[in-house]
């Protein structure tokens, strides 16, 4: 407790420390109501419902530094690439974008001094709720680095973008990027992000990500969460979707990284809008990984999907909490949910609470989740045909996660998601 | 069809309580309030042994200790549980042997109910225990009961004849500080009933006792504790009407089961209180704990619920699935309307190994009801192959009203299979027009629908309380259209 009272000490003295120097009054203001709603919450507390199964303490404990590393990071061609992906590629060192990139149909600032912009203020931490996520409001008060992506009106974007966020763990480090994605009407674009770790110190990523998708654009999104054990990544995504847009999420957690909370909110604000979530989260070790998303259908004649699924070994853990308002204003609705869990060991815990809150009448809604293992049917047929027990277990595995990863409309990143896959399955086995 | 509707529904939500009405018995009261004296009053009234004193200040104590919980999902209303009196037992205070010797007007009571405790006692068999207010004043088929050495009596009766039975399960599956209306109730409870089913005895008829609350200002404290002894089987029934009031009455049971070896005991209850005018003034709060545990190896325990009355209903009948092939079961249909609030559910701890749970909960919410399921089904590390299916449905009637649902889902066990699904939606046009055009117009057509809805859970329903039930159901749906 004494460590995370020192951390929050620092964080006020950084605070103050910067806030004093900030002439912007828009930014100062939305600065000053984040880090009060911070003060008021502090690190969240598994009394809280919303972290009720995650709890944060113990990955806080690191006396971590908050600025940046100065050491720069060698460029390595490799780090964090997606083999035979086409894409535009962007690095992010330690959430600093040091090289200018130039993508047709889109333009990519820092956000450094992307944010002197009064432009930005429509965007910027408006739909955030402050009161309820001690991590966003603290990411809000004290961000530095990170960077706007804006697509252009009637820009339809070539090629995916890949982002690949190279952190410098080489002292323990608490990196706070922001990123802000503006997809103009009729635009569509897919983003890719993926991360790469150097050195071998705890690490804490504590990210908030702003989507706004105008009408009739889309928008696809990838996370793909591959880290070593020193890294620890709190993800707060926030999406706003106005009339006849499309978003598409898609986030594969793999083994690795110690903690992984994913926080995905969606407000539909907009008619006719469609939304489709995917998630494959396959956790190994003692990984404690946390998916909660929310879809707000806040307009009539929405369409919202969910898909979640995980397979569990060793003795991680899993929670998955997938809310779905749907709003007196929000007529046929048709709003879905799944979250399937695959235990495949006796010390794998996982919690899983779908709700659903609905307060219009003419609406389909409907959620399920199970638990289970290996159906001793599928495995028994398999190996009444000459394959082997080891094989058998990979192919239902992969059977299970498929419904997820054909999802992926990019085949490289599909191809590379189902080799991980059957890598850290392979290794599991062995 | 929209102003037929319209009619419809206002018709329907202007519908009044019909069971509303007062018995003018003169009573005798407690003081208001809730102190050590009263609970030394209320031991000493009852004639209860130091032991049972003694756990009624525990309860009293974790009471004063324990805030009012924030995590349901509904304006808590402010009891002033000062403001009660905790005691009350109608004067005329007799040992009756027949029906003959009841106070007239009490009987008379009840046949306005519709429970005319001499009919039931020939037409169905029934053995009714009568709770007015506190104190049992009707215990039919007590000797036919006796020859099988079953004991129904009420709780203050059980606790002078067989004391040795209530001390050892009184409290054993709802602790006195389980949460802050179990405290209240342990320190206060005025009556209730007890059962003891004894080894191999399966009871020969449905037991039953109807509540009802009587006397304003009076909370209602209920304690039930029901014991069935290895290889016995019990069908327990409760319903609950109550006459209209404009003040809001508390009303926090507490129902123990206690399932041994191969015993099986089913608890059903059909729920029709006062839920208040349409303005949502008055009626009663209900927030009742009800748990109970398969102790033993293959025992079963089965709660149906039919909740249509109450301003708030607020409980979670739970079953602990200690004993390894035991079962728990849960089927609820609760009916909200006008400002009516239902937060019910279930919660299913599998411990013992190829523990089964199934839960069936549908939800009706029309006008301005706000209907949540809560549920939580926890698999421990021990429960080899446990198996849960869920199912909640939620039917929406009316564009004001809210359905929630809240599942906890906890599987420490790779060997579990866990299942849960939940929809949501309204009566089809569909659906309607099919029935329309084959001559059913649209107010039978909705109550056909409802029925079918519910039916899973009805076909729970002892067939006395079924009738019951439909009748309830039926009532509380009229006419209403989506």
């Amino acid at each position: 407790m004494t460590t995370t009272t020192s951390l929050y000490d620092q964080f006020t003295e950084l605070y103050n420390k910067k806030e004093t120097l900030n002439r912007n009054e828009w930014l100062h203001n939305l600065r000053r109501e984040a880090f009060e709603a911070f003060t008021v919450q502090g690190f969240p507390t598994t009394r809280q419902e919303e972290w009720r199964f995650t709890n944060i303490a113990p990955f806080l404990k690191e006396a971590y530094t908050l600025e940046p590393a100065a050491a720069s990071l060698h460029e390595n061609k490799n780090a964090g690439s997606i083999p035979g992906l086409d894409a535009y590629e962007i690095v992010l060192k330690n959430g600093l974008l040091n090289v200018d990139v130039d993508i047709p149909g889109i333009r990519i600032t820092p956000i450094r001094t992307g944010i002197q912009d009064p432009a930005l203020q429509q965007y910027l931490g408006k739909h955030i709720a402050f009161r309820n996520n001690s991590f966003a409001s603290l990411n809000t008060a004290l961000f530095e680095n990170g960077i706007i992506i804006e697509i252009a009106k009637n820009a339809v974007v070539d090629k995916p973008v890949h982002i690949t966020h190279v952190y410098n763990a080489e002292e323990p480090f608490f990196s706070q990027p922001r990123i802000l994605m503006i997809a103009n009407r009729h635009s569509r674009a897919e983003i890719i992000e993926s991360v790469f770790i150097k050195g071998r110190q705890s690490l804490f990523v504590n990210t908030v990500t702003e989507c706004y998708i105008a009408e009739n654009a889309r928008l696809d999104q990838y996370h793909l969460q591959t880290a070593p054990g020193n890294a620890h990544f709190v993800n707060f995504t926030q999406v706003v979707q106005k009339g006849d847009s499309l978003y598409n999420n898609f986030t594969y957690t793999l083994p690795g990284a110690a903690l992984v909370r994913n926080n995905l909110h969606l407000n539909l604000d907009g008619s006719n809008t469609e939304s489709h979530l995917y998630g494959l989260y396959l956790t190994a070790g003692s990984q404690l990984v946390d998916n909660h998303t929310l879809v707000n259908h806040m307009k009539p004649h929405c369409l919202s999907n969910e898909l979640y699924k995980g397979v569990l070994m060793d003795q991680s853990r899993a929670v998955f909490n997938g809310k779905i308002f749907v709003q007196q204003d929000a007529q046929k609705t048709n709003a879905f949910q799944q979250n399937n869990n695959m235990l495949l060991s006796d010390k794998a815990v996982v919690d899983s609470k779908p709700q659903l809150e609905i307060f219009a009448d003419d609406v389909k809604c409907s959620h399920g989740s199970t638990v289970g293992s290996f159906n001793n049917e599928a495995l028994f047929y398999l190996k009444a045909r000459g394959i082997g027990e080891v094989a058998a277990r990979n192919l239902l595995v992969n059977a299970f996660a498929f419904d997820v990863t054909n999802k992926i409309q990019i085949p490289a990143v599909r191809e590379y998601v189902e080799k991980l896959i059957a890598h850290k399955m392979a290794e599991a086995y062995d | 069809m929209a102003n037929k509707s319209t009619d419809i529904l206002e018709e329907y939500s202007d519908k009044e309580y019909e069971f509303g009405f007062v018995t003018d018995i003169e009573m005798e009261v407690a003081p208001k309030g809730l102190s050590e004296e009263t609970i030394h009053f209320i031991s000493a009234k009852k004639e209860e042994p130091a032991w049972l004193l003694e756990w009624r200040l525990k309860g009293y104590h974790s009471f004063l200790k324990q805030p009012a919980p924030t995590w349901q999902n509904f304006e808590l209303p402010a009891v002033d549980f000062q403001d009660i009196s905790y005691y009350a037992a109608p004067k005329s205070k007799a040992k009756y042997k027949s029906l003959d010797e009841v106070d007239p007007e009490l009987i008379s009571t009840f046949e306005k109910l519709g429970i005319p405790l001499s009919e039931q006692k020939l037409l169905a068999g029934v053995a009714v225990d009568a709770v007015f207010d506190s104190v049992s004043v009707a215990t039919t088929y007590k000797e036919t009961l006796k020859e099988q050495g079953i004991i129904f009596c009420s709780i203050s009766e059980a606790v002078k004849e067989h004391p040795e039975l209530v001390q050892k399960y009184l409290g054993s599956v709802v602790p006195y500080s389980d949460n802050l209306y179990a405290s209240l109730n342990a320190a206060a409870f005025s009556d209730g009933s007890f059962v003891y089913i004894p080894k191999g005895v399966r009871c020969p008829m449905e037991l039953s006792t109807y509540f009802r609350i009587n006397t304003e200002n009076t909370g209602q404290f209920e304690r039930t504790l029901i014991i069935a002894d290895e290889g016995s089987y019990v069908s327990y029934l409760e319903g609950c009407t109550a006459p209209k009031r404009d003040e809001n009455q508390l009303h926090a049971a507490v129902v123990e089961l206690i399932a041994l070896e191969n015993a099986e005991i089913k608890y059903s209850t059909v729920q029709n209180w006062y839920p208040g005018d349409k303005e949502g003034n008055g009626g009663i709060y209900n927030f009742v704990t009800k748990r109970g545990i398969c102790k033993g190896a293959h025992s079963k325990i089965s709660w149906t619920q039919v909740e249509t009355g109450s301003a708030i209903t607020w409980k979670y009948p739970s079953v602990i699935l200690q004993g390894d092939y035991s079962s728990g079961e849960f089927y609820s249909v609760a009916v909200t309307k006008n400002k009516q609030i239902a937060d019910t559910g279930t919660k299913m701890f599998h411990i013992g190994k190829q523990t089964k749970s199934r839960i069936i909960s549908k939800g009706i919410s029309a006008g301005e009801g706000q209907n949540s399921y809560r549920g939580l089904v926890q698999v421990g590390s021990k429960a080899e192959q446990a198996r849960n299916f869920t199912q909640c449905d939620s039917l929406l009637i009316g564009d004001r009203c809210g359905a929630h649902t809240f599942p906890y889902i906890e599987s420490k066990n790779k060997t579990a299979t866990i299942e849960h699904e939940a929809t949501t939606s309204k009566i089809g046009e569909d659906q309607i027009f099919y029935l329309n055009q084959r001559g059913i117009d649209t107010e039978k057509a909705v109550a056909l629908i409802v029925n079918g809805y519910a039916k899973e859970v009805l076909n729970q329903l002892p067939m006395e309380f079924a009738v019951e039930a439909q009748k309830l159901l039926s009532i509380s749906l009229e006419g209403s259209v989506g």
